[in-house]
C-alpha cells in the first residue's frame, strides 16, 4: 500500500486543481481528512472524487445546530487502493432545508437520504420517494432528531409507566434517605455544566 | 389487513367441564409449545436455552412455527409500537388457553429505554402477562426457572391471563388505542 | 401473469432478526421485493445525546446484538482520537483478543443459521453449543455473558483473571480440530448442496453501486479489502494473518470464507497471548471530576471491521459533557435495504431467507 501522507496530498491536489475552494481543511490523523465546502459545490466535489477513485460512499447524515440556525450535511467517502477517509461537510439553512439528491453519482445514497428526511426534515429533490416513512410508523410530531424535540415528555404522554407505592422501603419508614438523595442530586446538577475546559 | 374479528364469550362454569379442564391442564403443563418470535434483544439467549447447552426439551417444551397451534407467546425484551401492533394481532390469533411470558426488565417498567420516544413502558396494559423473568439479559437458567414457575401456576390455576383478557376487553383495547393510535397495519408502505 | 403478495414476515422460523420482507411472486419466482425495517428501533442516537460520556458505555453494546464488542471499540476509538489519549500497551492486546472472540462467535452463529432455512438442524445445535462455550469465557473475563461493557475510554476495565490462558488455549485447540467436521456438515453436505451452489451470485459492478463491504465484497472482487489491513488499529499490524478471498461469488464460497476467517482469528489469538506485555490496563481520561470530563471539539469517524463489513461511529463533540451527535454506520444497511430491492427479483422464494443469512443482514444494527 502506498504511504499515507502521499494519499492525503493526492486528495489535496485534486481539490486544488478544481474550481472548488474549501472553507476549512482539517487533518484528523494519518488516514482521515475533512473539508468544509459551500452548498453549491457538493455535486462537483463528489463527482471529482468519484472519478479519481473514491468510489465507496460510507455514510450520509446530518447534524443540527440550532443556535447558528443551520443544519450541516456530511458525506464520507473511501478508496480501498489509496486508503484515506474523506469527510465532506456543508452547512444549509435550517428553516427550509433542501439539498439536491446525489443518486446519479452514488446510487447507494437512496435510503440514507430517506432516513435523513425522516429524522431531520431535509428535502432531497431528485430522489423519487424520499418522503415515505421508513423506520417510524404513524409518526405525528416534529422530526425526532432535532434539538427542540424532548423524548421524555413524549414518552410520558403516550406510554404511561408503572407507578410504585411511595412507602417502598421497610427499613426506613420516614424516608430520610430520600432527603439525602435530593441534596446529592442538587449538588450534582450544579456541576453539570462541566469540569472546566481542558 | 384488519385484526381478526373478536367475539367476547363467557368462560365455562359447569361441573363436568371443570373435571375435563383438570385433566387437560395436566397434559398441557407437561408439554407446552412455544411460538418462535424473537422480538427484542433478550432473544439472543434463546438458542442456548433451546438447544444442547441448557436443554429445554427435558421439560417437554419445543418450538412451534405458527401462532394458531402454540401455547406460549414469549415476549423477549423491549417493544416498539411497530412491533406491538403485530404482536397484538398475533396474540389474538392464538387459540385458548394461551400464556404470555415476558423476558427482561424492559416489559416491567421500560428498562434502560424508559425515556425513549419509541419504546413502550409497561406491557401489562396492552396484553395480560403471566410470568415475568427479570434481568438485563437474564441467564438461560433463569429462563428455565420462569417456565417451571409457569407450570406451577397452571397447576394452581393462577395463570389465567386469557380469562382476564375476556373480562376486561374494553380496558385493554382503550389502552392500545391511546398508545398506538390505530391498530390497523398499513402494508402499502412502499407503493 | 398473476401476482400474489406474500410476507416473509417478522414471525418466521427461518429468518434471523425481526424484519419483514414483502414479496410479489408469480408462481415461485420473485418479481419485486422490499424490506421493511424499523421494528427494533429504539431511538439510540437521540438517547446518546442526553447521557454523559461514561453513561453511554452502558447503553451502546445493545446496538448490535450478536457481536456487541465492536460498538464499544468504535466508541472508545472515536473519543480517544478527540481527546488525543494514549492507551497503555497491554490494553491494545486484550482488546484484540475480545474482538477476535466476538468475530468467531458471530461467524458460528451465522454459519449455524444455515440450519433454519435449509433444514439441517444438527449443524445449528453444534454451532450454538460451541458458541455457548465462548460466552462462558466472556463471563470469566468480564462478568457478563452477552453485554460486556469491558472496553472503555482509556483502555480496558480490569486486568485478565489468573488461569484464563489455559482455558482459552483448550477452547481454541478444540475448535480448530473440529473445523473439518463443520465443513462436512454444512457446505459439503450432499443433501443441501443444490441450495447453496451457483445460487445468490453477486457480480462485481453491483458491489460498488450498493456500497457492500465485508465478505460480499471480498468474494465478488477477489481482493483482500479489509479494514484491519488497510487502515490498521489496535496492533493489528504486529500480528501475521491472511485475509481469505475467492473468485467465484456464490453462497457456498461465502460460507467457505467464513470458516477460513475463523481459522485466521484463532491464529491471531494465539499470537497475542504470547506477545502480550505486562503493565497497567487503564488510563484516566480527564482531570478533576472522575466521571464528568469534557471532550474537545471535533468531528471524527472511527471504523472497525466487524464480521459483516465496515462498522463505524461518527462522533461530533461540542466541548460539553455529553456528545453532540453520534451517528452509527451499520454494516448491513446497504446489504439489507438496497440489496433486497435490487438483487432478489428473478430468484426463487427460498433464496430470500438464504440471502439474509449468507450476506449477513443483522436487523438491530440497521434500525438502531
Amino acid at each position: 500500500m502506498t504511504n499515507s501522507t502521499n494519499n492525503i496530498e493526492a486528495v489535496d491536489t485534486i481539490i486544488e486543481n478544481s474550481q472548488v475552494t474549501p472553507l476549512l481543511r482539517d487533518e484528523i490523523d494519518q488516514y482521515q481528512v475533512a473539508y468544509e465546502i459551500q452548498k453549491g459545490d457538493i455535486h462537483t466535489t463528489l463527482s471529482l472524487l468519484k472519478n479519481a477513485g473514491w468510489i465507496q460512499l460510507s455514510y450520509l447524515s446530518a447534524i443540527d445546530w440550532p443556535e447558528e440556525n443551520k443544519m450541516e450535511l456530511i458525506y464520507i467517502l473511501f478508496n480501498w487502493e489509496q486508503p484515506v477517509y474523506v469527510q465532506i461537510r456543508s452547512k444549509i439553512d435550517r428553516r427550509k432545508p433542501e439539498v439536491p439528491s446525489i443518486i446519479q453519482i452514488f446510487p447507494g445514497a437512496k435510503y440514507y437520504e430517506r432516513e435523513a428526511h425522516e429524522f431531520f426534515g431535509i428535502d432531497f429533490p431528485g430522489n423519487p420517494d424520499f418522503d415515505k416513512q421508513l423506520i417510524l410508523e404513524n409518526w405525528d410530531d416534529i422530526p425526532p432528531l432535532r434539538k427542540d424535540f424532548d423524548p421524555s415528555s413524549y414518552s410520558k404522554k403516550k406510554f404511561p409507566s408503572r407507578t410504585y407505592p411511595d412507602q417502598f422501603s421497610k427499613k426506613d419508614p420516614d424516608n430520610k434517605t430520600r432527603e439525602k438523595q435530593t441534596e446529592r442530586e442538587k449538588r450534582a446538577n450544579k456541576l453539570r455544566t462541566g469540569g472546566g475546559k481542558r | 389487513m384488519l385484526s381478526t374479528k373478536y367475539t367476547k364469550k363467557d368462560v365455562v362454569k359447569t361441573k363436568t367441564d371443570r373435571k375435563w379442564w383438570e385433566i387437560g391442564d395436566y397434559f398441557r403443563r407437561n408439554s407446552l409449545w412455544m411460538l418462535m418470535y424473537c422480538t427484542g434483544c433478550c432473544a439472543i439467549e434463546l438458542p442456548p436455552a433451546m438447544t444442547a447447552a441448557y436443554d429445554m426439551e427435558r421439560l417437554g417444551m419445543g418450538p412451534m412455527a405458527t401462532p394458531r397451534q402454540a401455547d406460549i407467546l414469549l415476549v423477549s425484551g423491549y417493544l416498539s409500537p411497530k412491533t406491538l401492533r403485530r404482536l397484538v394481532y398475533t396474540y389474538e390469533q392464538m387459540s385458548e388457553p394461551r400464556y404470555v411470558v415476558a423476558l427482561g426488565s424492559c416489559p416491567i417498567n421500560g428498562g434502560i429505554y424508559h425515556d425513549s420516544h419509541v419504546v413502550i413502558n409497561q406491557l401489562d396494559q396492552y396484553v395480560p402477562v403471566d410470568v415475568y423473568v427479570g434481568g438485563c439479559m437474564p441467564n438461560p437458567e433463569s429462563l428455565l426457572n420462569g417456565f417451571v414457575d409457569l407450570m406451577e401456576g397452571i397447576k394452581n390455576k393462577t395463570a389465567d391471563g386469557w380469562k382476564r383478557y375476556h373480562e376486561h376487553y374494553e380496558w385493554y383495547k382503550e389502552n392500545q388505542k391511546h398508545s398506538l393510535g390505530e391498530l390497523i397495519i398499513h402494508d402499502e408502505f412502499h407503493e | 401473469m398473476k401476482k400474489m403478495k406474500l410476507f416473509l414476515g417478522p414471525q418466521h422460523p427461518g429468518m434471523h432478526g425481526n424484519a419483514s420482507v414483502h414479496l410479489y411472486v408469480d408462481g415461485d419466482i420473485i418479481k419485486k421485493s422490499y424490506l421493511l425495517p424499523g421494528m427494533l428501533h429504539r431511538g439510540f442516537e437521540k438517547q446518546m445525546e442526553r447521557k454523559l460520556w461514561v453513561n453511554n458505555i452502558a447503553l451502546i453494546p445493545r446496538v448490535c446484538v450478536p457481536e456487541p464488542d465492536i460498538n464499544e471499540m468504535s466508541f472508545a476509538m472515536a473519543a480517544e482520537k478527540l481527546l488525543e489519549l494514549k492507551v497503555p500497551e497491554r490494553a491494545h492486546w486484550i482488546r484484540m483478543i475480545m474482538l477476535e472472540f466476538a468475530r468467531i462467535s458471530a461467524h458460528l452463529m451465522a454459519y449455524g443459521g444455515l440450519g433454519g432455512p435449509t433444514g439441517v438442524y444438527t449443524l445449528m445445535y453444534h454451532a450454538q453449543a460451541d458458541r455457548n462455550r465462548i460466552l462462558e469465557i466472556f463471563e470469566k473475563i468480564s462478568g457478563a455473558r452477552v453485554y460486556h461493557q469491558y472496553i472503555v475510554i482509556g483502555g480496558v476495565r480490569k486486568n485478565l483473571p489468573k488461569g484464563i490462558e489455559e482455558d482459552i488455549t483448550t477452547l481454541i485447540d478444540d475448535l480448530e480440530s473440529r473445523l473439518d467436521e463443520y465443513r462436512d456438515l454444512g457446505i459439503d453436505n450432499a443433501s443441501i448442496v443444490k441450495r447453496i451452489k451457483d445460487t445468490i451470485m453477486l457480480p462485481e459492478e453491483v458491489v460498488w453501486d450498493l456500497g457492500v463491504t465485508g465478505i460480499g465484497m471480498r468474494s465478488a472482487t477477489n481482493k483482500p479489502y479489509d479494514v484491519r489491513k488497510v487502515t490498521p488499529y489496535a496492533r493489528y499490524d504486529q500480528v501475521e494473518f491472511e485475509v481469505p478471498v475467492s473468485d467465484y461469488s456464490d453462497a457456498r464460497a461465502r460460507l467457505d470464507i467464513k470458516l477460513k476467517e475463523v481459522q485466521q482469528s484463532i491464529n491471531i489469538i494465539r499470537q497475542s497471548l504470547k506477545k502480550m506485555p505486562e503493565g497497567p490496563v487503564r488510563v484516566k481520561p480527564g482531570r478533576g471530576q472522575s466521571m464528568r470530563w469534557t471532550v474537545p471539539k471535533g468531528y471524527v469517524y472511527a471504523p472497525v471491521e466487524s464480521s459483516r463489513g465496515e462498522f463505524g461511529y461518527y462522533m461530533v463533540s461540542n466541548g460539553g459533557t455529553t456528545p453532540w451527535r453520534v451517528g452509527v454506520r451499520g454494516a448491513s444497511y446497504p446489504q439489507g435495504l438496497l440489496g433486497i430491492e435490487k438483487y432478489l427479483p428473478g430468484t426463487r422464494i427460498d433464496d430470500a431467507a438464504l440471502w439474509v443469512d449468507t450476506m449477513g443482514v443483522c436487523s438491530p444494527e440497521m434500525d438502531r
